[in-house]
Parts: structure tokens; C-alpha cells; sequence
């Protein structure tokens, strides 16, 4: 039986293989196989303090390392009852929206676009195309500084502490933003032509049941509900029950389903359950992109970031004109006291949903964690489009299905460390070497 | 002179250090057009591979497939360089028993710790590399880095701060925001022990204290007094 096997597919974030058997009509399997090594955040933050959890875990990933950093300390905090000023929420959400930006700017242009202009990276692209790389970077750019003015560092933030931040930005800091971000804006606007012009392949898709954190106002990353596409509700505490995860042989990272049915999250996940309460340039974006609301091809999520992009960047603009017209408080972080208890939070990672689950002992100690990345959720839902995209495609040739399976994984923007990182742990699964080192 | 052949790899790691050069928005065009670039899967789906001037390998070797990799490239390479502190020391795998710094395997020519690396030191080693030269190593603690801003000192307010010993690079970005340094640099090229030591114990900390703190990047590397990086 013939086989179509990627050994480690290119323009995405970590190591991830792809083996589709064909038999003589038809697809007969698809394994996406995520094979990054495994790290043991959970040997290393079981038995530690709270307070050295989010440094901890915000090194499950680069690309969203201010997710994972926004996420762990507002588990930590509801771990233990603490309720931070508006000003500290903002700011989380400023820096939340710098990750987007950097995030949905890194994959839209330089993983993704050569693709659809037929180049294998920016470099080569750049040559032909120097203009669109140029403002690209240039908006790539302006995510990362967002997060180095609030986080301190643009990949593993430094500044964000329980309760708050060690050092606030500068009035001065805000005001460079909110002029940058403006910049990047136009930028984007003098891209989405191109954009809007890109041909999408097609394939006979079938109903994609989509999931996402139900925004707690107008379209947001943040919220205590996730909805399906299917009409159902849970609180964010209840993931437990609202999929299931299993182990598969073949690969490092667990599978997700609804009651068999894999599900997706990520921007289009977003835009098809609550792109309705865009307003402002993102709403006219997702009109000029007419990304087909429901979606049943899911390499739209690469138009759905470019909606989503506009968004991060008008909420960006927002938070700083917020914070110059009421002006930054000199504020200390909030003053608490460590006490028992588990904390679980869900929010919108550029990738879909991000779920951070601590329990605390009375000395604040950590004696149970879970963290599930977007990237495992998605896994079965790649391997179901996938298998899509080959029946509709599948005279076309084993180059042309190769490509095509390469673009379909590219469109769901894998971060493979995140999905392998292996965190859900109880304290039976302490190390020996960590036992030696921590106590 | 001819373009160097470089490659850029990740093992198991967060692809932090690889996004940092991907993170040199107003740089990467000209250092990527300096280079003949063989390798960089992350970015690239155009990868002819082959021999090697200089290799930059990322992450810690956790799997049979890391370390094949870093066999492999080890092979084609003049130079080899560790970038980020999982392929320098280990890193936080290396703590959860899980993965080993690449120096366990193979000859590392040179390392660049950091977590992730700064832009900084990576720019001017590339520089230095693409001039035929080698990095410059950087001697000094945080601790230095951080005097020379006029911080004021954390240890002194009472937080374990492992500016001391970490070695220097970043500036020291944590205690300037406020907030003590975790070791994520690595042990420092030539630490003052005794003059640590003493800072420490001033303030009722034991060194071992620190070492504690250091082990969550660099494992048990860290209590080994004089350990050298690079």
C-alpha cells in the first residue's frame, strides 16, 4: 500500500512527522505523528512554590510564552482567591494581544504566505516581494515590543508577578505603543488585498464541530464558559467532562475528542462561533476576506488569524489609550495570603484554547497540575481534514496530495512543544533527580 | 571570501532560542542574505543540508531522534554552537530527568546560554562568525550587569536573587524589573565564589540556597564550583 510520509513537516513551531496510507481508491489512514521529546514540566513544578510556577510553565513555548505566562498566574491567583486591580488585568491583556499579534504575524506571513505565493520561507519571498515582508516584520515587530514594554522580554516574559507587575510601564512606553500600533494597523490594511486575492484550496469538507472560551464581552480571548459549535456550555472547570483526552502509539502528544468527534479550536474556531461581535477594522476585515461562516474547510484559520490580527491590534490600541487617558497607577503588586485550593482557567491562545489547572497545598505548594495546549486539541481534528483534503483530492498526483497535506497541517498552525510538553500530574510522578535537587 | 554554510537545529526545547532569530525583524533579511543558510526547518521548507561552516543547535537531547540529529550535524560541521540554556546545561528537561545539554554527546564548540538567548549576543556572534572570527565570551555575573544599572540590590531586600552567580548577557533584566534573577543564563564563566558566598551569607542565605534556585535551568551542573560554559 502506497504511503505519503512527511518526516518533518517545514514552516511550523517544533517536530512533527505525517504518514498517510493510501490504499487503491481511497485514504485508508492518517497519523500525525507530533514527535517532540518530552520535558517533564510536571516532575519540575510538583513540590515547588506557587510563586515559581508561571516561570515554570511559560517555557512550555516560545511563541506563546505570554499565554502560558497570562494563564498560569491568573490559575495561580484563583488557586488561592486573589483578585488583581483593572489595571493589571489590562495590562495581561496588552501583553496577551502582543503575543497575538507576534504570533498570528509569524504564521500568517512567513510560515504560511509562501505557500500561496509558491516560496519555500521569507528569504526567497523577500527577493520578489520585498514591500509585503517588509510591513510584515514591521508588524511582527510592533507584537513584540508590546510584550517587552508589559512582559520585560519579548519570549519568556520577566515582569509579571502574582498579584501584579515587578515594574510598571512608563507613560512615555504607552504612548510609543499606541503610535506603533496605529503604524502596524495601516500596515495590515495594505496587505489584505493581497491577501483576500490568495486561492484557498478547496475540498468536500463536512461540518467542523468547533470549540472556543465564550468571551466574557464582545469578542475577546478571556471568559469562564466554553462553547461548541454543537450549542453546549461548560464552565471552564468542568473540561474534564466536556471532552476526552486518550493516549495514541503514535504520537507524543494526547488525542482529544466530543464523544468520538474531534473538534477545533484557533481563530477560526473563534470567528465562526463569535466573529459576529467584531466590530470596528476586524469586522470589515472578516467581510473583505469572506471567510465562509460556518466553515467547513479548515485552511480558512489562515484568513481567520488575519481577522484576529486586526483585532489583537485594535485592542492593543484601545488598552493604551485606556491606560494614557486615566494614566498608570503606581501600584504595588496586591498583598495576599497563601492558602489551599485548585485554580482553573481557560483562555484563547493564538492556537485556541489554553487550559491551566493548579492545586495548592497550605504552604502553597503545588500538588497537582494540568495544562492542555491548543495543539493537542487539534490533533484530531488535522488528522480528519486531512483525510478530507486527500478523498477530494486524491487523483491529483502523490506530489501535488503531499503539498496539500503539508498546507492543511500548516493551517492549523501546530505548536508542537506546547502539545507535548506532558504536564498532567499528581504527586506520585516526582523524579528522583528532582527529589535530589528540590527536596 | 565565500558566504559561511550555516544551519540552525532544534532538539527537544520550546523553539525560543530559533525565534529569537526569527525575532530580529530589523535584522533578519541582511544576516540571513550574509549566510549561505543549509538548514532551518522552522522557517524554511527549502533545506539542501550538506556540509556545514558553523551548526547552531538548539534544546536538550531527550530522544533517540535528537541525538541522531546531533550526530548527524555534528559530522557536517566545522563549528558547532549550543544557542539557549536546555542545549547548553540542560535546562528545565535536564531537571525533570528527561534530557541531557548537548555537551554530553557530542564536542560543542561553543555555547551561548540563555533563556532564551538574548538578540544581542546572538547578532554579534553571528557577526563575529560571519567575519571570521570567534564569539567574544562573557565573563562576568548578572550581578555585575546589574550593579553597573544602579539597581537597587534584592538580596539586600531580602529575595534569593542568583544575580551572583548567573552568568552575565541579559542585562540583568529580571532584578531591573524588580524581580530576582532565576539562574536562567546558566552558571557564570568565572564566578567570585567567595565574594558570593559572603554577599549570601550577609543576608542569611546559604549558597546552597542559590544553587537550589539555579538547578531549576542547569541541573546539577550549577554546584559544581568552577563549571565552565563555552
Amino acid at each position: 500500500m502506497a504511503k505519503i510520509h512527511l518526516d518533518h513537516i517545514s514552516r511550523v513551531e517544533g517536530h512533527g512527522a505525517l504518514t498517510v496510507t493510501l490504499a487503491e481508491d481511497r485514504i485508508q489512514d492518517v497519523k500525525l505523528n507530533l514527535f517532540e521529546g518530552m520535558r517533564g514540566f510536571e516532575s519540575v513544578v510538583l513540590g515547588r512554590s506557587y510563586a515559581e510556577v508561571p516561570a515554570i510553565i511559560e517555557r512550555i513555548c516560545a511563541i506563546c510564552s505570554a499565554g502560558h505566562a497570562v494563564t498560569a498566574h491568573m490559575a495561580v491567583e484563583k488557586a488561592m482567591g486573589i483578585q488583581v486591580t483593572q489595571q493589571t488585568k489590562l495590562l495581561r491583556e496588552l501583553a496577551f494581544m502582543g503575543m497575538t499579534i507576534e504570533s498570528h504575524a509569524l504564521h500568517i506571513f512567513a510560515l504560511a504566505l509562501p505557500d500561496f505565493l509558491g516560496y519555500a520561507g521569507i528569504t526567497d519571498m523577500s527577493v520578489d516581494h520585498p514591500e509585503t515582508v517588509r510591513l510584515a516584520l514591521e508588524v511582527k515587530k510592533t507584537g513584540n515590543l508590546v510584550q517587552e514594554v508589559v512582559g520585560g522580554r519579548a519570549v519568556h516574559n520577566v515582569n509579571m508577578t502574582i498579584g501584579g507587575f515587578g515594574v510598571l510601564p512608563s507613560k512615555e512606553a504607552v504612548a510609543n505603543l499606541r503610535e506603533k500600533l496605529s503604524e502596524a494597523l495601516e500596515a495590515v490594511d495594505g496587505v489584505v488585498d493581497l491577501l483576500s486575492g490568495l486561492s484557498i484550496p478547496t475540498y468536500q469538507g463536512e461540518p467542523i464541530l468547533f470549540k472556543a472560551v465564550k468571551p466574557a464581552e464582545g469578542f475577546g480571548f478571556f471568559g469562564d464558559t466554553v462553547a461548541f459549535s454543537d450549542g453546549t456550555e461548560f464552565p471552564v472547570e468542568a473540561y474534564k467532562t466536556s471532552f476526552h483526552e486518550t493516549r495514541i502509539e503514535h504520537s507524543h502528544a494526547k488525542q482529544s475528542t466530543r464523544g468520538g468527534e474531534p473538534f477545533m479550536v484557533g481563530a477560526l474556531a473563534r470567528i465562526n462561533l463569535f466573529g459576529h461581535l467584531l466590530t470596528g477594522k476586524a469586522a470589515e476585515v472578516l467581510r473583505t476576506l469572506s471567510i465562509p461562516v460556518p466553515s467547513t474547510n479548515a485552511i480558512y484559520n489562515n484568513l481567520a488569524q488575519v481577522v484576529e490580527l486586526v483585532y489583537a491590534l485594535e485592542r492593543a490600541s484601545a488598552i493604551c489609550d485606556r491606560l494614557l487617558t486615566e494614566g498608570i497607577q503606581p501600584e504595588d503588586p496586591v498583598g495576599f495570603e497563601v492558602r489551599p485550593g485548585t485554580g482553573t482557567v481557560a483562555t484563547e491562545a493564538p492556537r485556541g484554547t489554553l487550559y491551566h489547572s493548579f492545586s495548592l497545598d497550605e504552604e502553597g505548594r503545588v500538588t497537582a497540575a494540568d495544562v492542555i495546549t491548543p495543539t493537542a486539541l487539534n490533533q484530531a481534528s488535522a488528522e480528519k481534514e486531512i483525510a478530507l483534503v486527500g478523498k477530494s483530492h486524491f487523483s491529483s498526483g502523490e506530489d501535488r496530495l503531499k503539498e496539500l497535506f503539508e498546507v492543511t497541517v500548516r493551517a492549523y498552525d501546530p505548536c508542537i512543544s506546547c502539545s507535548v510538553h506532558l504536564i498532567k500530574a499528581d504527586g506520585s510522578a516526582k523524579s528522583t533527580l528532582q527529589k535530589k535537587v528540590i527536596g | 571570501m565565500s558566504k559561511p554554510r550555516i544551519g540552525i537545529y532544534g532538539l527537544t526545547s520550546c523553539a525560543g532560542d530559533q525565534l529569537v532569530l526569527l525575532n530580529c525583524e530589523d535584522e533578519l533579511l541582511d544576516v540571513l542574505s550574509a549566510v549561505d543558510l543549509r538548514s532551518f526547518v522552522m522557517a524554511t521548507s527549502q533545506n539542501p543540508e550538506g556540509e556545514l561552516d558553523v551548526a547552531f543547535v538548539e534544546g536538550a537531547v531527550t530522544q533517540d531522534s535528537d541525538l541522531e540529529l546531533l550526530r548527524d550535524v555534528r559530522t557536517r560541521s566545522k563549528l558547532l554552537i549550543a544557542i539557549g540554556t536546555c542545549a547548553v546545561w540542560g535546562g528545565i528537561p535536564y531537571l525533570s530527568g528527561r534530557g541531557v545539554p548537548i555537551s554530553q554527546h557530542v564536542k560543542v564548540d561553543y555555547s551561548l546560554p540563555g533563556c532564551p538567548i538574548e538578540k544581542k549576543q546572538l547578532l554579534s556572534a553571528l557577526s563575529s562568525l560571519i567575519h571570521g572570527d570567534l564569539p567574544l565570551k562573557l565573563p562576568y555575573p548578572v550581578c555585575l550587569e546589574c550593579t553597573i544599572r544602579e539597581n537597587s540590590c534584592l538580596l539586600q531586600a531580602g529575595e534569593i536573587c542568583c544575580g551572583p552567580l548567573t552568568a552575565g548577557g541579559c542585562g540583568a533584566r529580571c532584578p531591573s524589573h524588580n524581580r530576582p534573577c532565576l539562574g536562567c543564563r546558566g552558571p557564570s564563566l568565572d564566578p567570585n565564589y567567595q565574594a558570593a558566598t559572603k554577599i549570601l551569607a550577609k543576608h542569611g542565605y546559604d549558597v546552597e540556597d542559590v544553587h537550589r534556585k539555579l538547578a531549576l535551568f542547569s541541573g546539577t551542573n550549577s554546584s559544581k564550583e568552577g563549571r565552565q560554559v563555552g
